[in-house]
């Protein structure tokens, strides 16, 4: 009896004084993140569950404002050597870390080189290819990975008596019957990367030179095609027909017409499935991004993934890197990945996460939330791995402010690409130059 | 000999004052008030019942300024927290400005020495550039020196401005010539002099400039962003920023917090403004002249 | 500088000596900077950079958007001035008139001069809101108002904040100059000249002129520099870039766009002109000194 407790007490004494020793020993690594409010909260989830799962790693997240800010605090930190260890950085800040050698640890090497095993063929295809290099090497791991997709109220589509387009062509047959239900059809945020960089990808459509930036430093933008023309040019008439509102330039001021039921369909975010549940008081459902059945020929090719990817800093110690390869390795887990895909609407990142979904019966809960993976999944072409394009934040800046003009009468659409297409092409010069002699020692 | 004051000039000022006050008294009704109450009805004109609810959970982090889902485990930074590194901001700028410019301030106009010009011209460069168009270059050095998510990391760079050693400048330069040669026929040093003379005299003028450097220090926007990454140096005003952030990104705010996160960001400064009127505006004036 | 001065060999130097550091490790050292990179196309991490020359220069003169903005700075900045000016010295008069209810029209105008503008812009979002926004309702009933996409709209969204933020300041020193006016003055008038209106441009106003100047400048600078939260707020630039003010340019370039020497060769043209107001403010000051 006695010893039996004895036993026990000292086992207690040893197990905390061996917590308290590791905790001592604890590794800190910092995380950057763009993720604001419902997101945050649950990054911060998923940090404390790695926190909770071993003892020897610490990782401290920080929210550091919206991707722009984020990737420039990361910039401005790593300039100053006061990076963190990891940095959450977007789709289009995606050229800007990965073309300069150095900066970042390509997360297939720090995985390798760190006591976890890695094979860029267990991520979905649509995942692997756009964080990676020229030679097909993943440099980021992607993180928050979304794919435009078409929302809709089932409610108000059933009123005006018509299904969720699937084609344009469609689109243009149902939108004058939702305007006689009294609604409008159709709004969309984020025109430039839904119906600029995805249109091109759904299409199958080069984007740039250089292989859409993958196999160089691209020069020249390729916008101002006919095609895109034609689809703006439809738009605008869309809009004037009262089929197509346009609210703005910001993702939130479009989103909220449809969560009102002013708007019958929303083009957004297959991560805003999440929040979609919360706030929208009403049954939708989602599909794919309609395309012209008149470009592709009745063909359909595969959207590429928005959102972000972390990247992890290069020039920390070796501890510090075996902790971040370690949260990386329990970020991608199944586990991680499915709560994450179903807290958030993000896709799985990792074959086995997306089949993990699958076996425990989600998507027969939701078949909505697969609607993304799907459509990422969907047969490639050439040009449909996506784009690699430097100051493309800028870039999308330039498209913001055309298209806004051109929503607003301003402009006509053959107005506001060749402007995107001098500015973008300026831009790119610019970018390409900042490369010019790699290595030189600053000042 | 006055005229006299019509009805009219009453409505007119009270027409202003109403202009003024209608924004800040709208985001304060509206602040008593649910998230949902607002999202649907609107803001509100007048106070609601959910005043204590509020603040208490927005002071404490128990709840934050976007809506919650249905389980409740969510936490922001504490707007307490937040109050303090405002103010820690606040008054460790205003302090630090007036103690540093009055000392310049003193050197340039009572002494003549020696790249006395060259000195004077390179401090008043400073007010040349705000900090906004110079801010990445300012952090790197900042960040080389180990201050980055330190208060004085926070609060010294933006020191480098010549604003108070300019209102300093501008009140010696109308101090009496007789005070520094009555002073020199009781043997007074510079540093009597500056003790018992020039401080005792400064006074209205410190507390003028104490009071807009206070102000300038409370509202930083963007350096604070950049020079904090650990939350527990979160500002109130970057809890604002986040929350125009968030907004933008299509998350619904709770209204109800982000207008009583907005309150918060302006009753100490508005306080400090109102209840030291006569100082701030006789200081304001006098550095005019 | 005064007649009178102290004469010591190390107390200067040890006085002024802190100020100093902190200007030439904060100030002058990062701004130097920006003039470098202003020369240079570099790698946002600092990892490569071209010599470029004054092409930062050019192209930033030469661009389109660049002018653009300048157009919008100068009208928004003009409108701002104006308004705020106009507003404050209308309310000034009228406070000057009342003497026993002064103190309290004075402590119910100046309180907005503590208002951060990011806060005074967040209000704006929420008061022109298009579905919780009294604003926004009220100028929709009237015309098709919409600042989201019309950027006349936009502006005057923008300015109607950024002059609610500024009348107050405006206000304290109109009426501290009408104060100064001395008694005499106003009874000679006040016996002249019958009318109020004619007595106030004929006689208080030209008395004013210093103050006005002044002012001039100081609302100039505030309307460059100072609304940049207000506009990062309310606007973001948006719509079709066209409430972009030079200094919100030079942000979002330099800050979000990581383009730093196109940001920056703007930064030193902006500096450029800040100097030149400044020699101007100066003079004046300075003439004013040594009256």
């Amino acid at each position: 009896m006695l010893n039996t407790h004895f036993k026990k007490a000292l086992s207690a004494a040893v197990l905390s004084t061996a917590a308290a020793g590791s905790a001592q020993a604890a590794t800190e690594i910092s995380w950057w993140h763009a993720m604001g409010g419902q997101l945050g909260e649950t990054v911060n989830t998923i940090s404390k569950d790695f926190n909770a799962s071993q003892s020897s790693c610490v990782i401290k997240p920080t929210y550091k404002g919206s991707y722009e800010e984020a990737m420039t605090a990361g910039i401005a930190a790593f300039r100053a050597r006061q990076s963190p260890n990891i940095i959450q950085i977007f789709d289009a800040g995606a050229a800007t870390i990965i073309n300069a050698p150095g900066a970042a640890y390509p997360v297939a090497d720090l995985l390798r080189e760190n006591g976890q095993t890695f094979d860029s063929q267990d991520y979905i295809a649509g995942v692997r290819n756009f964080y990676a290099d020229a030679e097909g090497k993943m440099i980021g791991m992607p993180f928050n990975a979304s794919t435009p997709v078409l929302y809709y109220n089932k409610a108000l589509l059933e009123k005006a008596g018509v299904k969720p387009p699937k084609t344009w062509e469609e689109f243009e047959a149902i939108a004058p019957k939702l305007k006689d239900a009294g609604v409008i059809a159709l709004s969309q945020s984020h025109t430039p990367w839904i119906f600029s960089e995805n249109f091109h990808s759904r299409h199958n459509l080069q984007l740039s030179d250089a292989n859409n930036g993958f196999s160089g430093v691209a020069t020249e933008i390729k916008y101002n095609n006919p095609e895109m023309i034609r689809h703006f040019d439809k738009m605008k008439s869309w809009k004037d027909n009262g089929w197509y509102g346009y609210y703005g330039s910001n993702w939130g001021d479009n989103r909220t017409p449809f969560e009102k039921k002013e708007v019958a369909m929303w083009l957004g975010s297959s991560g805003s499935f999440g929040g979609l549940k919360t706030t929208a008081k009403f049954d939708f459902g989602t599909t794919y991004l309609p395309y012209w059945n008149s470009i592709t020929q009745g063909k359909e090719y595969n959207t590429f993934i928005g959102g972000a990817a972390l990247f992890a800093f290069s020039g920390k110690d070796k501890a510090q890197n075996t902790c971040t390869a370690d949260f990386f390795a329990y970020m991608s887990a199944p586990k991680t990945q499915v709560f994450w895909h179903k807290e958030t609407g993000y896709v799985p990142i990792t074959k086995a996460a997306y089949e993990a979904a699958q076996a425990e019966g989600y998507y027969n809960r939701e078949p909505s939330a697969e609607v993304g993976i799907q459509q990422l999944s969907l047969p490639g072409g050439e040009w449909t791995k996506g784009y690699r394009l430097g100051f493309y934040v800028q870039i999308r800046d330039v498209m913001k402010r055309e298209y806004d003009k051109l929503f607003n009468g301003d402009i006509d659409a053959a107005q506001a690409f060749s402007t995107i297409e001098a500015e973008g092409d300026k831009l790119l010069g610019k970018f390409a130059k900042t490369l010019g002699k790699q290595n030189v020692a600053k000042n | 000999m006055r005229t006299k004051v019509s009805f009219l000039d009453h409505g007119i000022l009270w027409a202003g004052v109403i202009f003024l006050l209608m924004p800040l008294w709208i985001a304060f009704a509206s602040s008593t008030h649910t998230a949902e109450y607002i999202a649907n009805e609107g803001v509100q004109f007048w106070f609601g019942d959910n005043f204590i609810n509020t603040y208490s959970g927005l002071l404490n982090g128990t709840s934050s300024i976007f809506l919650e889902k249905g389980d409740n485990n969510v936490t922001g930074t504490g707007a307490w927290i937040m109050l303090k590194n405002s103010l820690i901001l606040g008054f460790g700028f205003a302090i630090g400005k007036i103690i540093f410019s009055m000392l310049a301030a003193y050197a340039i106009v009572y002494f003549r020495f020696p790249l006395a010009n060259l000195f004077f011209w390179i401090i008043f460069a400073s007010l040349l550039l705000p900090l906004e168009v110079r801010i990445i270059p300012s952090y790197e050095i900042v960040a080389s020196m180990g201050l980055v998510n330190t208060y004085t990391g926070l609060i010294l760079p933006l020191i480098a401005s010549a604003t108070a050693t300019f209102f300093f400048r501008q009140f010696y330069l109308s101090v009496p010539e007789e005070l520094i040669e009555a002073a020199r026929l009781d043997n007074a040093g510079p540093v009597r002099f500056f003790l018992d003379i020039l401080l005792p005299l400064s006074k209205t003028m410190i507390a003028a400039i104490f009071i807009i450097m206070f102000v300038v220090g409370w509202n930083q926007y963007l350096w604070p962003i950049l020079m904090t990454t650990d939350s527990s140096f979160n500002t109130l005003l970057l809890g604002i920023k986040n929350i125009v952030n968030v907004i933008d990104e299509g998350k619904i705010p709770a209204y109800n917090r982000v207008f009583a996160l907005s309150v918060l960001a302006v009753t100490p400064p508005v306080l400090i403004v109102i209840f030291f009127q006569r100082w701030f505006i006789k200081g304001l004036v006098e550095t005019e002249k | 500088m005064k007649k009178q001065q102290f004469q010591h060999s190390a107390l200067p130097y040890f006085l002024i000596a802190p100020q100093l550091l902190i200007i030439l490790i904060f100030f002058v050292w990062p701004a130097l900077q920006s003039v470098q990179l202003s020369l240079y196309l570099e790698d946002p991490w600092g990892l490569s950079s071209t010599f470029v020359g004054l092409d930062n220069y050019t192209d930033a003169l030469s661009s389109d958007y660049y002018h653009q903005s300048a157009l919008f700075t100068l009208i928004f900045s003009s409108a701002v001035t104006f308004f705020s000016l106009a507003l404050a010295l209308l309310l000034a008069v009228k406070a000057d008139k009342v003497i026993h209810a002064q103190t309290s029209y004075k402590i119910l105008l100046i309180w907005p001069y503590a208002v951060a503008p990011a806060v005074a812009g967040l209000i704006g979002i929420f008061l022109f809101d298009s579905h919780v926004g009294p604003l926004y309702h009220l100028l929709n009933q009237l015309w098709a108002f919409d600042h989201k996409l019309d950027p006349t709209d936009a502006t005057l969204a923008l300015i109607l904040m950024s002059v609610w933020k500024q009348i107050s300041i405006n206000f304290v020193y109109f009426l501290a100059g009408l104060q100064s006016i001395p008694r005499a003055v106003k009874e000679a008038a006040a016996i002249d000249c019958q009318s109020s209106f004619k007595r106030f441009w004929s006689i208080d106003f030209p008395l004013l002129a210093p103050t006005t100047f002044f002012l001039l400048v100081i609302n100039i600078t505030y309307a460059f520099f100072e609304t940049f939260g207000i506009i990062d707020t309310l606007t973001r630039g948006a719509p079709g870039g066209e409430t972009t003010s030079l200094v919100y340019k030079v942000y979002r370039d330099g800050f979000i766009g990581a383009d730093l020497g196109g940001s920056s060769a703007q930064s030193v043209i902006l500096m450029v002109f800040v100097m030149a107001l400044t020699v101007v403010q100066f003079r004046f000051i300075e003439r004013k000194i040594h009256y």
